[in-house]
């Protein structure tokens, strides 16, 4: 925990000091499970995920560094991100949300479990990034299971489900 | 010809999941064929940790095995470690799944180094060795590493041997060389449960260059491992029944295909005497080629090599051993452990558990991924959760 305290901080200036993070377009860490945190660096560190600031961070980043700073964020109090929402996106978000089986692997609140991310209140803009990469097959998960979810997403149903995650509670994941 | 069938199949199956994703997109693939009564289960694949598990961490001492058996961690640090082979100067070449890698492991005097020679591969389970080359399957190609053992820090570019027909789920793949000298691998059904297209749901072969490939068995769920008898040469193969049936059904099974062309089932028969209620309907199980051997269900069996080695008491020769992962889609855990399988003419096969004890209730402790032998006859054992490989030693 403390070792992860003192490597992020580089981290704070984009995810915020405690993993809650402000811009917009930048995911919120804390309170996301750690192998969640710890996958997502090993993806760009050998290249599965590709971010212009994110990648020269990780290519120096050890196994045992990774896992200090997912245990730290995953021991962080998640917070609301201060956005704004379309209520009428974010119900039809809910009922894709069903549709397309999200609480599968994301858990019924989408707060996320061992190596699949809190979605609930994260980032709008992150949110709908990331479903379109994961569309374009630009970013690569472990299994395949995300890259199929997001082929029938059509570019509103992504927004609509990206509004509606960012509604949720910011509830930590518990694992 | 093919690649049009192919593109054209492509294309329905397309135009069936668009259909189907205005009103109610597919679950993912671990979840398809779940009924209706057991949405809220909480059944769900085995998640791998981010970080192979250092030696000293890892519960080897509860695995039990036959008297005058020992086991050890032989290597850590091989995150994810699937199928092994040995190259022809002694080095171990080691697949993976998710880990997305291909390591090498040298063997310096007693103590083991490992070296990463690929990386960014797509699921790159299977290895296979011949003639100085590693052949390694990933989900869409199989490819061929040239001279590599002289070439472990700086490997070759590799070439593209053959590229396999698209579908990701149930397509990580042993690799393995036949007494033909073919490469034989398995082409899994991309789903839980469904009519495969024709490409998938098999077990097939293709020479060393790619050229003059074959279906070797039909109607396979997923085969996971493979092995050809020692003495009649022949095939035998394992494969994973479907999820969500029930805890105790259908079978995962032992196979043996004497010839090629034979069909074992699947979609239509489940674990040789089940008939589908729906792609089953008007169908029988007498049609198709029936198992050997029902091995239990979800047990997950993946390794399967012949023992044809001399240190182990006389009764193992010949026989096969199946590591099996364990289950994730049953409410207790079944698995976790190595069985054998004596065969003999006229006999119906003998089932025995080798080793065993790598869950206590519901936690998973350890998991057996694949087998290899080393040359005085001992064995090894990767585990793809903890990313180790462990050695099993007999002293009289």
């Amino acid at each position: 925990m403390e070792a992860g305290r003192k490597k992020a901080s580089p981290c704070a200036a984009c995810h915020g000091p405690d993993g809650n993070a402000a811009t917009p377009g930048t995911p919120s860490l804390a309170g996301q499970p750690a192998w969640f945190t710890h996958w997502a660096l090993i993806k760009y560190r050998d290249g599965r995920r590709k971010d212009p600031l994110m990648s020269p961070f990780a290519a120096n980043l050890s196994d045992a560094d990774m896992a200090d700073l997912a245990a730290y964020y995953a021991a962080q109090p998640p917070q609301a991100r201060p956005q704004v929402v379309d209520p009428a996106k974010a119900a039809e978000g809910r009922r894709l949300v069903d549709a397309h089986h999200c609480t599968s692997c994301h858990r019924p609140d989408l707060s996320g479990q061992h190596h699949v991310p809190r979605i609930a209140g994260q980032d709008l803009v992150y949110l709908v990034r990331l479903l379109r990469a994961y569309r374009a097959q630009t970013v690569g998960d472990l299994d395949g299971f995300m890259t199929a979810a997001a082929q029938p997403l059509s570019d509103a149903a992504i927004e609509s489900l990206a509004h509606y995650m960012a509604t949720l509670p910011a509830s930590p994941s518990g694992r | 010809m093919r690649r049009v069938t192919i593109s054209v199949l492509t294309l329905v199956i397309l135009a069936a999941f668009v259909s189907v994703a205005l009103a109610q997109a597919p679950p993912p693939a671990w979840k398809q064929g779940q009924p209706p009564e057991m949405a809220s289960s909480p059944l769900a694949p085995i998640p791998l940790p981010p970080t192979p598990t250092p030696a000293s961490q890892i519960p080897v001492g509860k695995i039990k095995l036959p008297p005058g058996f020992s086991i050890s961690v032989w290597a850590d640090g091989l995150h994810n470690a699937r199928q092994m082979v040995w190259g022809a100067r002694g080095t171990l070449f080691v697949g993976t799944r998710v880990a997305n890698q291909v390591y090498a492991v040298v063997d310096r005097g007693g103590r083991r180094a490992v070296k990463v020679i690929a990386k960014g591969l797509a699921q790159p389970s299977g290895v296979a060795f011949k003639d100085g080359a590693l052949y390694v399957a990933e989900i869409p190609r199989i490819l061929k590493y040239e001279n590599i053992e002289a070439n472990l820090d700086s490997p070759p570019a590799p070439k593209v041997v053959y590229e396999f027909p698209q579908g990701a789920h149930h397509n990580w793949r042993f690799l393995m060389f036949g007494p033909d000298g073919k490469l034989y691998f398995n082409m899994g059904a991309p789903c839980n449960f469904c009519m495969p297209p024709d490409t998938h749901a098999n077990v097939s072969r293709v020479n060393p260059d790619g050229t003059g490939f074959e279906y070797v068995a039909f109607g396979v769920r997923n085969s996971t491992g493979a092995d050809f008898h020692p003495v009649t040469k022949e095939l035998y193969f394992v494969s994973h029944g479907r999820d969500w049936a029930g805890d105790d059904f259908p079978n995962d099974t032992l196979h043996h295909a004497p010839r090629k062309g034979l069909h074992f089932g699947f979609p239509y028969c489940h674990q040789g005497d089940a008939i589908d209620p729906d792609f089953g309907k008007g169908r029988s199980c007498s049609e198709f080629a029936p198992p050997l051997l029902k091995l239990g269900a979800h047990v997950a069996p993946i390794g399967t090599r012949f023992y044809t080695g001399s240190l182990f008491p006389a009764q193992y020769r010949n026989r096969l051993f199946i590591a099996q992962k364990g289950s994730w889609n049953r409410t207790v855990k079944q698995g976790y452990r190595i069985m054998t399988v004596e065969l003999k003419p006229g006999a119906a096969p003998k089932y025995e558990v080798f080793a065993e004890g790598c869950h206590e209730g519901d936690k998973a402790l350890c998991r057996p991924t694949h087998i290899e032998w080393m040359s005085d006859g001992s064995m090894l054992v990767s585990d793809d959760m903890h990313g180790a490989i462990y050695h099993i030693t007999y002293k009289r």
